[in-house]
């Protein structure tokens, strides 16, 4: 089973974070832009999806609301809350930093 | 940041609280929605319908599980499964009425009981002094003999150690307030009144309620006549009018100034061991404060007074004793003449510590014998409960077998049993604090700060607190022992229990004679306690306290004037008030004394024998001014020489009585070998004490008398007689050691004579009032109370702990025999008398009992010493007591297990062979 886990931790939120920065979306919406950025380098599976969504709204950084989609069926679109665009922030800074400092080591070269 | 987060996530969880099926439904829309999308998408890729289907729930990797993973995420599971588990429990509870009201009444007892003492605990010893900064309030105390006063040469010289402390005031009497009288009114009062240096009312942090109080200009000596009076005072007497402020009453006869009006304050002292006796003395709050103008340049060395300040910021109460060592020093350099008396240090203590004093132990010593209470009740639920887990070992093991860990039956079966323990509480409350309220107004005790009978003792936040910690506590412990117990065995074993052959129970059953065991030596502690403090209050009511108690009325005047500054005055006022009072039918005679028996006495310091050389190891001795009757009205019996007569008058020598106790010290072959009488003694300290003293020649030798406590023994008592006092002595006990007491010995119930001879007591004194009007029985009475008080909550306490433990081994028993309800027919059956199956349940019965008396008079001659000073004519591990105390536990015991034990021998062995 592929879980939250198969990515560095903590990085779907980031992710997920980033995609709703961009524009609010549902959950389908949110798998679909998922799989077009990342291709297949990112497995994010369906089922890892949803409980990283609704902790993402228990800790107040994404907020939902019910309203039509684009084919007129009613859906939960996910909006970044205040809080949540500083969180995006602080995190997308660490992990720029992060990989960085990564990228730094693995350009050393072997003696 | 968090604020933030809750303003999201609050609303979030109290929805999937409330709105638990919307937030459901809407989940799964969410999903299903996702899963639609999916399967579209597949068929637009080619699959046929069900592989679009299949491959979109595989891609979910198990929908349910996802969305308990949702759920998981609300955070309001566990509220959830508490809320299931609790209407689970009262459902359970409701089935079996029963049981429920057993526990909880003994719940109720526990909890009762405890929140009960705890209100008192709270009281005295937890809720801070209502003063400013009462944590920094340091008072100052004189060590061996510990007195907890100052003279005004001390103070003056401890005030200097202005870098530790500040707020420095010196006030009040160590010794009895001798109040002050109202007067040129048609209702002519004793007030409680004070004298006060300026500093008092910063250091007590006074509130102002009109005027001002004393500024230091006031505060020295011959400074003008001003007062400041209480609110209550005011209010009561004059209306609360602000137009008094500024005019004069007249207190004593003299015209003071009304410079200000403050709130009522708590007592600025409450318990002081006076003299060493173990009696407390509660002050009561002040009507009037008078400045005490002390000269600064005083050398008068008497300990009237009571001294305190407050710690600068950042001091330690170390730090400020070094410096009050150090002012010591200094003290003794300035005084060389001063005898250094070894042990006789300066010493400094915490404000709240000198307020609570030795009841300290007292209330500790009930918190401890309650909370023995607490666990009887607790063992006695833990005991119910587990006789009933026996019937759900099916439904654990089943739960368990399901996939249920161990936690959540542990924590289910602890939420079971939090209805209990709130229901216990609450009636707890309910039961405990009246009864405690009514026991307070009810006796006489003094215990400091507890208000007027008992109305500081109240329900604030402290006690609510403690009542929940302690219902929750209670229901950890008495609700764990059943639930890890019954948890702990394997879904197997539990679902095999009624194959008689499974032994799983065994473990549980050991518990339960554990808890008996528990239960008895508990019981015995207490019971040990309550009797050794019932053998306490019986010897101190048998004290002979040396005198007759009976038919004598005691009221207090103030002479707290200048018109009785001349001894020859008092004189005047003792033979009028004896003439008009003796004259009344049913008065048989007056005295009047400075202090009473069993209530305080004055401590003289040393004295000199003429022709003996000065010797500073000998015995303190008190010292009692009276009038000459004061033999006969308490029928203290006279064995040598003489008593005080009408002839020893101001003009004749002067004379003293001593005791027998003081006999026997000085003239160590009294009465044989060597006798008093005639010899002539002085004070050690007089001239350092104020003007030298002529010397007294001893007329009599009297019988010894409680003069402190009924509960101290008799020390070394000089009498002296009040009209051969000089001036000087006589003004000095006026103004600073306390009133005039009168006694009276009445040929019938000497209340009833009251209002008589305070009529003539009014007209003697030219119009003063009495006030504390009480029959010496009363003051014996109160002289007990302390001791009665103990002993009733203990016996309260030792009846509830023998009742649960006796309901405790009842139910172990006649479980005992139930369960073995076929082995015993079995028996029968193969010709067992009814005796051996009594002999065999009682002894199972007994043994347990045994186990645990044995237990608990270990825990009897460890614990009981921690109330050895509460204790009178009886030593802690007393062994009596202890062989009595529990040869009575052992027959209740036994009278409860012979009923399950009666049962055991009327089964027939034709049911019990098919019993299942």
């Amino acid at each position: 089973m592929s879980k939250p886990s198969d990515l560095v931790q903590g990085t779907l939120d980031l992710l997920i974070l980033k995609i709703l920065a961009l524009e609010p979306l549902n959950g389908w919406a949110v798998s679909k832009r998922l799989r077009q950025v990342s291709g297949d380098t990112l497995q994010v599976s369906d089922g890892s999806l949803y409980p990283a969504l609704h902790k993402l709204e228990q800790e107040g950084w994404i907020t939902a609301e019910w309203r039509a989609s684009e084919n007129n069926r009613r859906a939960k679109f996910y909006s970044l809350t205040r809080l949540g665009r500083k969180h995006l922030e602080k995190e997308a800074a660490n992990w720029t930093r992060l990989s960085d400092a990564i990228a730094g080591v693995l350009r050393l070269e072997e003696v | 940041m968090r604020v933030e987060h809750w303003i999201y996530s609050l609303p979030l969880r109290l929805r999937s609280l409330f709105h638990r099926r919307q937030v459901e439904e809407e989940l799964d829309e969410e999903l299903q929605d996702h899963l639609h999308q999916k399967i579209e998408e597949g068929i637009a890729r080619g699959l046929s319908p069900d592989e679009a289907r299949y491959s979109a729930l595989r891609a979910m990797d198990g929908l349910e599980q996802r969305k308990q993973q949702c759920r998981d995420l609300r955070g309001v599971n566990a509220i959830e499964n508490f809320v299931q588990d609790l209407r689970h429990g009262l459902r359970m509870l409701r089935k079996s009425p029963g049981f429920t009201t057993a526990a909880v009444l003994t719940l109720a007892l526990g909890i009762g009981a405890n929140t009960a003492v705890f209100s008192v605990v709270n009281a005295v010893l937890l809720r801070p002094l209502r003063y400013p900064e009462p944590d920094r309030m340091v008072n100052f105390y004189i060590s061996n003999p510990r007195l907890e006063s100052i003279s005004i040469p001390v103070f003056m010289v401890w005030r200097q150690q202005t870098g530790v402390l500040e707020d420095f005031a010196i006030y009040g009497s160590a010794y009895k307030d001798p109040g002050v009288s109202l007067t040129n009114t048609d209702h002519p009062e004793t007030l409680r009144a004070s004298h006060v240096s300026a500093g008092f009312f910063k250091l007590f942090g006074a509130s102002i309620e009109a005027g001002r109080t004393f500024s230091d200009q006031e505060d020295v000596p011959h400074g003008p006549k001003v007062a400041v009076i209480s609110d209550g005072f005011w209010r009561r007497r004059f209306g609360a009018d602000r137009s008094l402020v500024g005019n004069t009453i007249s207190l004593g006869g003299e015209s003071y100034v009304v410079v200000g009006v403050v709130h009522d304050m708590e007592p600025t002292h409450s318990a002081f061991n006076l003299m060493l006796g173990p009696s407390l003395r509660i002050d009561t709050p002040a009507d009037v404060w008078l400045p005490l103008q002390a000269d600064p340049n005083s050398t008068f060395q008497s300990l009237d007074y009571r001294g305190a300040a407050r710690l600068k910021p950042g001091v330690t109460l170390e730090m400020a004793q070094a410096a009050t060592n150090l002012a010591q020093t200094q003290f003794h350099k300035k005084f060389p003449e001063l005898p250094l008396i070894p042990g006789f240090e300066w010493g400094l203590e915490s404000m709240s510590d000198a307020m609570v004093g030795n009841v300290r132990l007292a209330i500790l010593v009930l918190m401890g014998a309650v909370s023995f209470v607490m666990l009887i009740a607790c063992a006695n639920v833990a005991n119910l409960l587990l006789a009933r887990a026996a019937h759900r070992r099916r439904e654990m093991a089943i739960r368990a077998a399901l996939g249920a860990r161990r936690r959540r039956i542990v924590f289910q079966l602890l939420t079971e049993t939090l209805p209990l323990s709130l229901a216990g509480g609450a009636l707890g409350i309910v039961l405990g604090y009246p009864f405690l309220r009514i026991l307070l107004a009810k006796s006489l005790v003094d215990l400091p700060r507890i208000g007027g009978q008992g109305s500081a003792v109240t329900l604030d936040w402290r006690v609510l607190l403690f009542t929940i910690l302690a219902t929750l506590l209670t229901s950890v412990i008495f609700g764990l022992i059943p639930a890890l117990s019954v948890s702990r065995c394997s879904p197997h074993a539990g679902l095999m229990e009624n194959d008689p052959r499974s032994s799983s129970g065994l473990g549980r059953k050991r518990t339960r004679s554990i808890l008996v065991v528990l239960e008895m030596a508990l019981s015995l502690i207490l019971l040990a306690g309550a009797a050794l403090l019932m053998r306490t209050f019986v010897a101190l009511k048998g004290v002979n306290p040396g005198f007759e108690t009976r038919n004598i009325l005691t009221c207090e005047m103030s002479l707290n004037q200048p018109r009785f500054d001349q001894t020859s005055a008092v004189a005047r006022l003792v033979r009028d008030g004896q003439r008009r009072v003796e004259a009344l039918p049913g008065v048989e005679m007056l005295a009047a004394t400075r202090e009473l028996p069993l209530d305080q006495a004055r401590d003289l310091g040393g004295i000199l024998i003429e022709g003996r050389p000065k010797n500073t190891n000998q015995p303190a001795v008190d010292f009692r001014e009276i009038s000459a009757r004061y033999f006969d009205v308490f029928r203290i019996p006279l064995l040598q020489g003489r008593t005080f007569t009408e002839q020893d008058t101001e003009q004749t020598p002067r004379v003293a009585v001593i005791n027998e106790t003081m006999a026997k010290k000085f003239w160590p072959g009294y009465p044989v070998a060597g006798s008093p009488i005639g010899e002539r003694i002085s004070m050690d300290l007089s001239g350092l004490m104020g003007p030298a003293e002529s010397p007294l020649q001893i007329v009599g030798v009297v019988g010894d008398a409680r003069d402190v406590a009924l509960g101290s023994a008799p020390e070394p008592m000089m009498y002296i007689l009040m009209n051969q006092c000089s001036d000087w002595f006589n003004a000095w006990d006026n103004r600073l050691l306390g009133p005039l007491i009168w006694v009276i010995r009445t040929k019938a119930e000497p209340l009833s004579l009251n209002e008589a001879i305070q009529h003539e007591l009014r007209i003697a004194s030219g119009g003063l009032a009495v006030g504390h009007v009480r029959a010496m029985d009363q003051v014996r009475t109160e002289a007990t109370a302390d001791s009665t008080f103990n002993m009733t909550l203990f016996n309260v306490f030792a009846g509830i702990a023998i009742l649960l433990a006796a309901i405790g081994i009842f139910g172990v028993m006649a479980c005992f025999v139930n369960e073995r309800t076929k082995e015993i027919g079995l028996r029968i059956a193969l010709g067992a008398l009814p005796r051996d199956v009594l002999a065999m349940v009682v002894r199972q019965g007994m043994r347990l009992v045994v186990i645990g008396i044995s237990i608990g008079i270990m825990g009897s001659l460890a614990l009981t010493p921690l109330i050895a000073s509460l204790l009178y004519g009886v030593k802690s591990t007393d062994p009596t007591v202890l062989a009595c105390v529990a040869a009575l536990l052992c027959a209740v015991a036994l009278a409860t297990v012979y009923f399950p034990a009666r049962r055991a021998t009327k089964i027939d062995p034709v049911l019990a062979l098919r019993w299942e």
